[in-house]
């Protein structure tokens, strides 16, 4: 999957540079709106600190900058938790939510909805170049922030990085460097369900390199949350679940696994 | 909620519309700055009388109620 846009991280943005649809002001509208902003949902939109950087990937300007890869990460990251947010909203919700009529709220949050996941797919199709010219980061810290990139479904090219390591430092990356940042694969958010023991099931998740992530990982509502330094993904979970209790996450290199066992109070007996 | 009425007379003039009161009440710039001028004008009497016992019922807990959040994140223990 590829779009038109070029995402540029590690230079300043420009001032006053981005121009964004009516729908972003709307959404910003509705999210400082008294009836939302004071009383925000603890969970999800509660902890967020909601930055200039997710006003800027509903831009439809063909080149978006960023400060650098992390912000790019917690900004798709903040997207994503509020699409999660609003895709368990109804209606009426989001009407008391933002101020709105009913029947308008149904039209806006649908619309909102719809170029949320236009604005994800625009960024997943992105061509992105690494620009160290304004700062140089340590490896190590360039290797987590490309590893919360890939948390959130963005894929950076080895190669292109090297060249703007090169540029920025006139210095190579180690060749031990350059492997570990080969080994970071875009996270694919899916995972399956398996049945172990008698009323006992795990849920097998992979994600190369996440036993270096030190992710923290929770559940809300019908998704796993995989919380790596503020970034978050989520994945959601089927629909057997609402009926199971979670148990502890195992971690291990490639994938984890998180155990449920069924309640047995949910399931009538025939 | 924190106050919003002051003796102070600056104060008084900080909050009087709702992007003041915003800024006031730690909303980062960030946020202010993106909001159009129509609604950070908008003056505060009005929307204090509104504010008060309205929250979104999947996400909010209630500080009266001591209501539990549907949307809490609960995080799992991990075993390495």
């Amino acid at each position: 999957m590829s779009s038109n846009l070029r995402i540029t991280c590690g230079t300043e943005p420009k001032r006053g540079s981005v121009h964004s649809p009516e729908v972003v002001s709307q959404l910003f509208e509705s999210l400082i709106s008294p009836f939302g902003f004071f009383k925000p949902s603890s969970g999800l939109l509660g902890e967020l600190n909601l930055s200039r950087d997710v006003y800027s990937l509903f831009s439809l300007s063909g080149h978006l900058e960023f400060e650098s890869v992390h912000h790019l990460s917690q900004a798709l990251s903040d997207l994503d938790s509020i699409s999660i947010a609003l895709l368990h909203m109804d209606s009426e919700e989001f009407a008391i939510w933002c101020g709105l009529g009913k029947s308008d709220a149904r039209a806006h949050l649908l619309r909102l909805i719809g170029e949320m996941q236009q604005a994800r797919i625009r960024v997943q199709g992105a061509q992105l170049q690494l620009n160290f010219e304004q700062s140089q980061p340590s490896a190590k810290a360039l290797f987590r922030s490309l590893t919360q990139l890939a948390l959130v479904g963005v894929a950076c090219d080895v190669r292109q990085l090297q060249r703007a390591w090169i540029d920025s430092t006139r210095t190579s990356l180690s060749k031990k460097w350059i492997s570990q940042f080969e080994s970071i694969r875009v996270f694919k958010g899916r995972g399956d369900l398996v049945e172990g023991e008698p009323l006992t099931f795990t849920f097998h998740v992979k994600w190369k390199g996440v036993g270096k992530s030190e992710p923290a990982i929770g559940i809300v509502r019908n998704h796993l949350v995989i919380d790596v330094g503020g970034v978050r993904s989520f994945v959601e979970l089927p629909a057997a679940c609402s009926r199971m209790e979670a148990g502890s996450v195992h971690l291990s290199k490639n994938k984890f696994e998180v155990d449920f066992s069924v309640k047995e109070s949910e399931w009538p007996r025939s | 909620m924190a106050p919003i009425v002051s003796d102070e007379r600056d104060d008084e003039k900080s909050i009087s519309d709702l992007g003041s009161w915003l800024n006031s009440m730690g909303t980062p710039p960030s946020i202010t700055g993106l909001m159009p001028s129509e609604i950070t004008g908008l003056d505060m009497a009005p929307l204090v009388s509104m504010l008060g016992g309205v929250g979104i019922k999947s996400g909010v807990r209630g500080a009266d109620t001591g209501e539990t959040t549907t949307d809490e994140i609960r995080w799992l223990p991990i075993i390495d």
